[in-house]
């Protein structure tokens, strides 16, 4: 077997967290091991998180540029959209988006901003700012 | 708050999947030996269902399971069980009064929780997911003891933590759904009956839905649009939505191939039950259309690997995916000529 089409790593070089995979069907057993993803799942998930990180550090970019709130940082900081955070935050669609602004941001009062704060589980302080 | 120690006496065994897991945990707690996939088949797990026009972290919204609780609801129904599933609590405090009372009466409880602040979870897989299963089987001061089939060893997680992920909010939100299964269960259950229901109701929602998005016409849907992706989308998002394909069907705690290999393992069972040989052809079967799921995975993920050019052609991979409908069209309709 190719060891890019191995379906279940066993080495603890792999990672922290063991699973249960089924892994093949061969001879008429359905094969299942303890062990790590392999190569071809390991690809597809680094994919998707290589996309949040993109999306997270442009954000961090336009934040610090002054083009966009911090809202719009943490929101994809916690893997969000805008849909999403409406709904986790409380707050209408329309409104979320109407504070991605800088000076829409500027002007929240304490009750939204702690909405906000809520929904990133982080302090009204943190949420000011973008490291 | 007052510290009262309660641990039931709960087996934690690792699984593929987390709700037929948790299922299975519960039932051999009730003296039910009940493996992963017989939970898992009798609960009608088996599913798919294709929506391009939802998005779900950038990609199109598709399942290869049914929705949630249905595995614990229909399995316990099947077999006859006296089960209680609580949908919706509204008030947090009272959710937790609740599982805390439980756990006093000695009754392991099942809850359906969101994966994202789920602090003891693989930080890889923390997305919002909320379809998640648990089974909290101790209370020690103010920390639960949790058997998550994902893990390898029984986790503790605090009150609030558990509050936050049990009332996670977006699509599917839990709110504080739980479910459990009243004492101890008869030992002398005939699996056979639920198994020919089972069997039944999983035929029907995979070919005989009459809409095109869901079943095994789902499938060729789906592969038809892949054929469409890079044009429509250009290379790097037909690639991200390949991905995303890729990673309900392999990564997302479905134990690979998207429920197929336990789904197989499933009819291989009830075969030997039975002793039939027309549901052990179609086992046989389900495994081959598993190991092609499989191979899809391989071939997909190569295009993943080098997203800009793509290393294989979206129309081949699309003819992998009818393939893989036409063989498992080809399982069901066997499966639905048996009389059992």
């Amino acid at each position: 077997m190719e060891e890019s089409q191995n379906p279940v790593y066993k080495n603890k070089d792999y990672g922290k967290y063991r699973e249960m995979l089924y892994s093949s069907y061969t001879g008429g057993k359905f094969e299942k091991a303890v062990g790590f993803h392999g190569e071809a799942d390991r690809v597809i998930l680094e994919q998707a998180w290589d996309l949040f990180k993109e999306r997270i550090e442009d954000a961090r970019q336009r934040v610090l540029a002054g083009k966009a709130s911090p809202v719009v940082f943490y929101m994809e900081k916690n893997l969000l959209d805008p849909l999403g955070l409406s709904m986790v935050a409380g707050i209408s669609l329309l409104r979320v988006k109407w504070h991605f602004r800088p000076n829409a941001f500027k002007r929240l009062s304490n009750n939204t901003l702690g909405k906000y704060a809520k929904a990133f589980n982080i302090s009204i302080e943190q949420l000011k700012k973008v490291e | 708050m007052e510290s009262k120690t309660t641990i039931i006496n709960y087996t934690h065994s690792q699984a593929g999947h987390c709700e037929s897991g948790a299922t299975s945990n519960l039932f051999k707690f009730n003296g039910l030996d009940i493996s992963e996939p017989m939970a898992f088949g009798l609960g009608n797990g088996l599913y798919f269902s294709y929506i391009p026009f939802l998005k779900v972290q950038y990609a199109p919204m598709m399942s290869f399971r049914n929705l949630p609780n249905t595995v614990f609801k229909r399995s316990t129904t099947y077999l006859g069980i006296d089960h209680t599933v609580v949908k919706k609590i509204k008030d947090p405090g009272q959710a937790m009064d609740a599982l805390d009372r439980n756990l006093e009466n000695g009754l392991p409880t099942g809850l359906q929780v969101g994966v994202f602040q789920l602090t003891f979870f693989p930080p890889e897989y923390r997305m919002h997911y909320n379809m998640h299963n648990l089974v909290v089987f101790g209370k020690e001061g103010n920390n639960y003891h949790v058997s998550d089939t994902v893990m390898e060893l029984p986790q503790v997680i605090s009150y609030d933590d558990l509050v936050r992920v049990r009332y996670a909010k977006g699509p599917f939100a839990p709110e504080g759904k739980m479910y459990w299964i009243h004492g101890k269960v008869a030992q002398e259950i005939d699996l056979k009956p639920a198994i020919a229901i089972a069997i039944k109701k999983t035929v029907k929602e995979m070919i005989g839905i009459p809409f095109p998005l869901i079943g095994v016409k789902g499938i060729r849907w789906m592969a038809r649009d892949m054929k469409k992706w890079p044009k429509k989308h250009g290379n790097e998002k037909a690639s991200f939505y390949l991905g995303q394909v890729l990673r309900m069907a392999e990564d997302f705690g479905t134990g690979g191939a998207g429920f197929r290999f336990i789904y197989g393992s499933f009819l291989k069972e009830a075969g030997e039950i039975y002793n039939h040989d027309g549901i052990l052809e179609a086992a046989d079967l389900m495994g081959k259309t598993a190991n092609k799921w499989r191979e899809f995975t391989y071939a997909g993920a190569r295009n993943c690997k080098n997203r800009a050019k793509p290393t294989e052609d979206y129309g081949h991979l699309g003819d992998m995916m009818l393939e893989i409908a036409a063989s498992e069209e080809m399982v069901f309709r066997k499966l639905e000529k048996i009389k059992l």
